[in-house]
């Protein structure tokens, strides 16, 4: 089962307001067309009166500083850069995160093998099973969302966001997966979330600090393995 | 010098914004109300993008430690100067040692107050702004306290002519904004481009979204508002993929009823979005309070053209006018 999601059959360009147009990929999730979503954000970074751009999960984001610009200017343009654009590897590092799954960290797991009628110890297989791949930064500095989600978890997303604990989530959503940074001292224990918290990463690294150069200990196309430290039913 | 007396918590150090780190997951944060902190800037001289103090909990008490000139804008939080009732979007110069009072404001929600020279914090990636979220820019990151001193730029103090100040024009009184055939007097009317999902609400969805109104409801701060009105649904809600958003962005969660993320929301997202309220329009959001009443006016990117350069203009004649009434710099 890996359906539910709208998959275009040609790329698209929508407005963002006023000041910002968002490229939509044609096809599913896949690592080349991935590829070519950050060729294609280096290629328009560098444009006149490109403010900043976003990568999401097959999408770009492009935001214009509207004083001087319009972002009619950029439709069309970036349709035909994004025909352009190629795929690519790139050099990539491996994270390796040990995983608590169930339990108190990891309350949804019932939930999400109820949900696919199979025992827990399966979906925990499936998912400590694959290799993923940042693909796109997520809410905030961290992890990024993560594409190799085995399609056999696909999940929908809560229709009513639940509170969490915050710090080392390990966490399923539609074709999705992320890894939480440790909480922030200054940060509340618990958010909102739609996605499904199945484990915890209890020695999961910062992986943003301003103060350490790099910034960020890991970049688009860097690939992530979930170790199963322990299963608590 | 500036020090904080008194402060309730959420009150912080903005500028216009922090630009050119989404490859990070990093979002704009920033004033909500730009317009009225550009103008405070403005009208001091500054550059429109020096930091100031947004407050948004009242009452704060601040002290003055240098002679500097101060510009108070936004919602009319009735500034006291040592006693002396100020008038709202008013530049003034203070003393040494002068206290300034704000209290709840009867209307709006956040008031800025803009120093000669800027509030001078260190910019941290590209921008002064408080990152609450992330706990970094700002004053040491995070919201401001009783005790805090704020560092000013020394020697920026720009004397205005007149001992008693000076008015600032606010943008409502000039800026007309949208227009929405069942708007009620007090409603206040954003101007909406459609979004990448728009198409895919059905058409009892879309006539709501035109015609209806939307209350902020307490649930809103500077992550975003949650609003309450009729539900919003998709003709086949299907799961979507995570995205880069925008400030001003429209989201539709499962639910039905709508979130508009602002300047702490978050930078990335995957419910549908139905529409995006233009960026000249985000200062009439900012100021909505609890219990104000929205209404979608849908434009076309040329009318959001028009609302930027009538924004700009606004700035301008702030800055030209105000300027008169300066000493030069030369002579200060």
């Amino acid at each position: 089962m890996s359906g539910g999601i709208t998959i275009l059959e040609k790329p698209r360009v929508s407005y963002c307001g006023d000041h910002g147009l968002l490229l939509e990929a044609e096809g599913d999730l896949a690592l080349p067309t991935q590829e070519r979503i950050w060729a294609l954000n280096d290629v328009v970074l560098g444009w006149a009166g490109v403010l900043d751009t976003q990568p999401g999960m097959n999408s770009l984001l492009v935001l214009i500083q509207n004083d001087e610009h319009d972002p009619v200017e950029y439709h069309d343009r970036l349709l035909r850069a994004w025909s352009e654009s190629q795929s690519g590897r790139r050099p990539s590092k491996l994270l390796e995160v040990g995983v608590v799954y169930g339990g108190e960290g990891g309350g949804d797991l019932p939930d999400v093998a109820r949900y696919h009628q199979v025992d827990v110890a399966e979906i925990v297989q499936l998912h400590s099973g694959a290799e993923y791949t940042i693909f796109a930064p997520g809410t905030g500095p961290g992890f990024g969302y993560l594409f190799g989600l085995d399609p056999r978890l696909f999940i929908p997303r809560r229709k009513v966001p639940v509170m969490r604990k915050v710090g080392g989530t390990v966490s399923i959503a539609g074709a999705q997966a992320i890894l939480g940074a440790p909480k922030h001292p200054n940060a509340a224990d618990t958010s909102p979330t739609g996605w499904h918290v199945i484990g915890r990463a209890h020695d999961v690294p910062i992986p943003f600090d301003i103060a350490r150069d790099p910034m960020s200990i890991v970049s688009l196309g860097d690939r992530i393995r979930f170790r199963v430290e322990r299963l608590d039913r | 010098m500036i020090e904080i007396i008194q402060t309730p918590p959420l009150n912080t150090v903005q500028d216009l914004g922090r630009f050119g780190y989404r490859r990070y997951g990093i979002g704009c944060a920033g004033a909500m109300d730009r317009v009225a902190l550009a103008a405070g800037n403005l009208a001091l001289g500054n550059d429109a993008n020096l930091a100031g103090m947004e407050f948004q909990l009242f009452p704060v008490k601040i002290r003055f430690d240098c002679d500097i000139a101060i510009a108070i804008t936004g919602a009319d939080c009735a500034p006291t100067l040592d006693g002396r009732s100020l008038p709202p979007w008013w530049v003034v110069n203070v003393k040494a040692g002068q206290v300034l009072t704000l209290t709840s404001p009867m209307s709006g929600m956040r008031s800025y107050l803009a120093v000669a020279g800027g509030i001078d914090v260190p910019m941290v990636l590209g921008s002064r702004s408080t990152q609450s979220r992330d706990g970094f820019g700002g004053f040491s990151g995070r919201p401001l306290r009783a005790g805090d001193q704020l560092p000013t730029v020394p020697g920026a103090a720009l004397q205005f002519r007149d001992s008693f100040g000076l008015g600032i024009q606010p943008p409502d009184a000039v800026l007309k904004g949208g227009y929405h055939s069942w708007a009620g007097q007090c409603d206040v009317i954003l101007r909406v481009i459609p979004a990448s999902e728009y198409e895919q609400f059905d058409d009892a969805s879309l006539h709501a979204f035109k015609t209806a109104s939307w209350t902020v409801t307490v649930q809103s701060n500077r992550m975003g508002y949650r609003l309450a009105g009729p539900s919003l649904q998709r003709t086949t809600p299907t799961e979507m993929r995570s995205q880069g958003i925008v400030a001003g962005v429209i989201q539709v969660p499962p639910s039905g009823e709508p979130i508009i993320q602002l300047s702490d929301g978050n930078s990335a997202g995957g419910y549908p979005k139905i529409a995006i309220v233009i960026q000249s329009d985000l200062w009439r959001l900012a100021q909505a309070a609890p219990g104000r009443s929205l209404r979608f006016s849908q434009v076309s990117l040329d009318e959001a053209r028009t609302a930027r350069a009538e924004q700009s203009k606004y700035l301008q004649d702030v800055a030209r006018l105000s300027s008169y009434c300066r000493f030069s710099k030369a002579h200060s």
